[in-house]
């Protein structure tokens, strides 16, 4: 049992947090998919799913300005 | 429009994070969202709260288990 909560102490030592963003309710799987290759490019994304479109950035604002002249982009087409 | 949440990463052991999605259950007020087994995100000022308890249940674990204190040591 001691050994046991030493590990489960050592687990939450372990524990890793990491303040950032939470991006989802994309519009569609590309829209997910150009912007998280973008945060990966960047160095900015954390974790990302694919089923959910969903990822984790530590810094949004270079990303919010990709997002907004990629939906300029689409719009002029 | 996408949606941006402020909220911070956790990654934690699948058991870790079973512990805080039972104390997440009490009143919801630590889970922003539940990612994957090991990942999830909570909310910014609730990070420390959350370490304390999760320290709380794990020493709790260690007072059921262990009923007899001091003495069942020497049974190791």
């Amino acid at each position: 049992v001691v050994d046991q909560i030493k590990l489960w102490q050592l687990e939450t030592e372990r524990m890793e947090t990491i303040p950032g963003f939470l991006f989802k309710d994309f519009q569609d799987f590309k829209e997910y998919n150009d912007c998280s290759k973008y945060a990966d490019e960047i160095g900015v994304l954390q974790w990302k799913s694919d089923g959910k479109r969903t990822f984790f950035v530590t810094r949004h604002e270079q990303l919010r300005d990709f997002i907004k002249s990629r939906k300029a982009r689409e719009a002029a087409k | 429009m996408p949606r941006a949440i402020r909220g911070v990463l956790v990654k934690v052991d699948p058991s870790i994070k079973a512990i805080i999605v039972n104390i997440d259950a009490e009143n919801h007020a630590f889970i922003i969202e539940d990612l994957d087994e090991d990942h999830l995100v909570i909310k910014e000022n609730m990070v420390s709260v959350l370490k304390g308890r999760i320290d709380e249940i794990l020493a709790a674990v260690l007072t059921v288990s262990n009923p007899n204190g001091a003495e069942s040591d020497s049974d190791y």
